[in-house]
């Protein structure tokens, strides 16, 4: 056993501090933390052009791909940094460099490696990718999809309506999981995926506020839309088990990031109370207070831990069958409990708008309170992931 | 990073799982519960004579000069087992701050008797607060000529009955400071001064209330040097909150298992209660509490192992320890349903444990003013 991060873990967080600092106005974090989305596109892809040049973007991918084939452990440190400090354009879309990428080096044709990796690895807008999975009737029965891809001499015609699509208003490029075969013996067993333009004609992108106006999440139309099946994936039919592996690769992310964006919270919900007078002494003194704030310290220790032992895992080249699993349960309710206990302790102040002047903590805690709740349900809602859990963990029966 | 044990350690689990299985099934756990002892004689000598009572003793006093991890390793098996005696108050809470604080001639008189598994101690802290602060601590230890003359009460000392040794906290003089002016010493159990008398538990382990009526202790009796003694109590309570830690996440993952086997077994509407989501989802919510102690109780471990212990650590583990046994074993009784509650049942020994794991070595209060602090929160 060994519990030391290595000196190149830590030299990296050093340097994204630095990094942080020198880049990020002092009040970004009011639109960032948990949140995730950027209201200054602009900004967020000058930002990922600057992580490209520091060999972070893309750091554990191989050098050939622009990478530096840094360690897991590394990335996991990288990620974990890069929600402490908010710092925007690191995913490229949500998935570019997070399981796009990863996925098409694993069953991507070598024209596709070619032709989509470079511009994911450099930071270019043409390397943001969405992720088009969800539809209206395939939630957490993500296999029950009906948007169709039919073959069409060399081309697949797309037609079907995506929604819940984060950052389809921003990407170039779209990650789609779509029906190629059709009264399977499963339905799981007729899925294929595919590369689309989002400039393709029949693609309409329709914003989804959500409960506080804010546009992250998209529908997505494909009206015959047509595609060269030179876009199609790895093999015709075999998507269901690529995407396994994107999602295994998208979870594997939420504890590092989770525990980040936490951590921060944490961190300056404690200044705050010592920086906060009532009845003549800091709230830092208040008993209450003190054991709120340790019992989420002693959570976000866990989820730290969780974080590192899956990546441990991995990079031994096992495959996990329930760690991301428990990660994201774990992230989730780290969150919501941040979030409530951020809200108990800045008080009234807790319901003043985020950009308000009235807001504490350049409105992290409103970010996070308003944003857990839909971070929970993204990516396997609680429920799902702990089925996961009682069947690969537990040997339970499948119970969904 | 590395999360994984190395093959000696596996083995040690191994030998220890077999050995506790055969040695101490829960029948002998009841057996025991209703023995006036506490401990099976055997058993203990058996285990000294396999080196785990002298596990991290120098080989110098009879001990195997394994590494602190492996002990944690060993008392894990023990928690899962919840094998009955003295093996916490003996190793965890005096052989350990012996090897650290003990003079050469302290040393070769106590701990060789201990590894060979011929003399049992046990440690003397808490008060009528319950608590384990130095400014819980009020025994007094007068020195009169060239002794000390102990005057007061101890409360939930373990195994008191069956001890050679006692180390008690007391104080020695007056000071400002309520950390200042305490002493450790041994103090032979046997003194005809001490009165021990049983406080009855839950837990069907064995605590005492221990009175000291002007117990004469001559000098060298005192561990490490006079006055410094709360040094002592915080290596301790420190040291034995990971043991602490390790028996319950042993407990815990029995009581998981026990519980997962049982819900693949006990049919209603047809089904197994395990195809329920309701029940999963129970049992999904122990296993992250048992996983989130076991990686802390490792982290802490391994940190003293290598000799860089971190208290912000260990009371993470413990706090984590405290409240995941407990809601472990609450879930586990619900999940069992009305069998869950009765005295054949295995989960009620576990369960009536809580509170005696929760208030060794530090409970949920004390280990979460560890973390305030380490977060930066003045103190008051």
């Amino acid at each position: 056993m060994d519990f030391r991060l290595g000196e190149k873990e830590l030299a990296l967080k050093e340097e994204i501090r630095k990094f942080a600092e020198a880049e990020l106005p002092a009040d970004l974090v009011r639109n960032t933390l948990i949140d995730g989305e950027f209201r200054d596109f602009e900004f967020e892809m000058s930002v990922s052009r600057k992580l490209a040049q520091k060999g972070w973007l893309v750091m554990s991918w191989p050098e050939r791909y622009g990478g530096r084939n840094a360690s897991l452990f590394e990335q996991t440190v990288y990620e974990m940094e890069i929600a402490y400090w908010g710092i925007p354009g690191a995913w490229m879309g949500i998935s570019g460099t997070q399981w796009v990428g990863p996925c098409l080096m694993m069953f991507g044709t070598e024209q596709q490696k070619e032709r989509y990796l470079p511009s994911i690895a450099s930071g270019e807008k043409d390397g943001v990718w969405c992720t088009c999975y969800s539809e209206p009737n395939a939630g957490s029965d993500f296999a029950n999809i009906r948007t169709r891809a039919d073959r069409e001499a060399d081309d697949y015609i797309i037609n079907g309506q995506k929604v819940w699509t984060s950052a389809a208003h921003r990407a170039r490029w779209c990650w789609l999981a779509a029906r190629t075969a059709f009264n399977t013996a499963k339905k799981h067993q007729g899925i294929s995926i595919f590369i689309v333009d989002m400039k393709s004609p029949g693609v309409t992108v329709n914003p989804i506020l959500n409960y506080y106006g804010r546009h992250h999440f998209n529908e997505v139309f494909f009206d015959n839309v047509r595609i060269p099946a030179s876009n199609l994936v790895g093999e015709e039919n075999k998507g269901w088990y690529y995407l396994m592996q994107s999602l295994a690769f998208e979870r594997r992310s939420l504890a590092p990031t989770t525990y980040g964006a936490c951590r921060r919270i944490v961190e300056d919900l404690a200044r705050y109370a010592g920086q906060t007078r009532y009845e003549g002494q800091p709230l830092s003194q208040n008993a209450v207070v003190r054991a709120k704030l340790a019992d989420l310290a002693v959570d976000l220790e866990v989820l730290k831990m969780f974080a590192f032992q899956l990546a441990w895992r991995i990079s031994l080249g096992q495959i996990p069958t329930y760690e991301s699993s428990r990660n994201k349960v774990m992230s989730d309710d780290v969150m919501k409990r941040v979030a409530i206990v951020g809200t108990e302790i800045l008080g009234a102040y807790s319901q003043a708008d985020p950009d308000s002047e009235w807001a504490k903590l350049d409105g992290a805690i409103q970010g996070a309170y308003l944003g857990f709740p839909g971070q929970a349900i993204a990516a396997g809602t609680a429920e799902v992931e702990k089925s996961i859990i009682g069947q690969f963990r537990l040997g339970l029966p499948k119970s969904y | 990073m590395d999360f994984g044990f190395a093959e000696e350690q596996d083995m040690l689990r191994a030998s220890a799982r077999d050995f506790l299985a055969r040695e101490c099934p829960k029948a002998k756990v009841r057996e025991i519960d209703r023995d006036e002892k506490g401990y099976d004689p055997q058993v203990w000598h058996d285990m000294a004579r396999l080196g785990w009572i002298g596990l991290v003793l120098p080989d110098e006093y009879g001990g195997m000069g394994a590494s602190f991890m492996d002990l944690a390793i060993l008392m894990e098996e023990m928690g899962r087992n919840i094998l009955p005696g003295p093996f916490f108050s003996t190793v965890a809470l005096c052989a350990l701050p012996l090897l650290e604080f003990g003079n050469d001639d302290q040393k070769r008189e106590y701990l060789p008797q201990i590894s060979s598994g011929h003399a049992i101690w046990t440690f003397a802290l808490t008060e009528t607060s319950g608590r384990y602060k130095a400014t819980d601590v009020s025994l007094r230890a007068a020195r009169e000529g060239g002794d000390y003359i102990l005057r007061g009460h101890k409360l939930f000392v373990a195994d008191a009955h069956i001890a050679d040794h006692i180390l008690v906290v007391g104080r020695t003089g007056e000071s400002t400071s309520p950390e200042d002016a305490i002493t450790v010493l041994i103090v032979n159990a046997r003194d005809p001064n001490i009165r021990i008398e049983p406080l009855p538990t839950i837990g069907g382990d064995r605590q005492f209330e221990v009175s000291f009526d002007s117990v004469q202790v001559p000098s060298d009796s005192v561990l490490d040097k006079v006055g410094r003694g709360w040094n002592i109590a915080e290596f301790v309570l420190q040291r034995a909150a990971v043991l602490k830690c390790a028996e319950m996440c042993g407990a815990c993952q029995a009581v998981l298992d026990t519980t997962n086997s049982y819900a693949k077994e006990r049919i209603q509407f047809e089904r197994p209660i395990g195809s329920f989501q309701a029940i999963q989802h129970k049992l999904t919510d122990m296993v992250i509490d048992l996983e989130a102690v076991q990686y802390l109780l490792y982290q802490a471990a391994w940190a003293i192992s290598v000799g860089s212990p971190s208290p912000w650590q260990i009371s993470a583990a413990k706090a984590k320890a405290n409240q995941a046994y407990q809601r472990i074993c609450i879930d586990a009784i619900a999940v069992h349903g009305a069998i869950g509650y009765t005295m054949d049942d295995d989960i009620g020994l576990y369960y009536r444990r809580v509170k005696a794991a929760e208030y060794a070595a530090g409970d949920s209060d004390l280990h979460r003013e560890v973390l305030a602090a380490g977060l930066g929160l003045q103190v008051s």
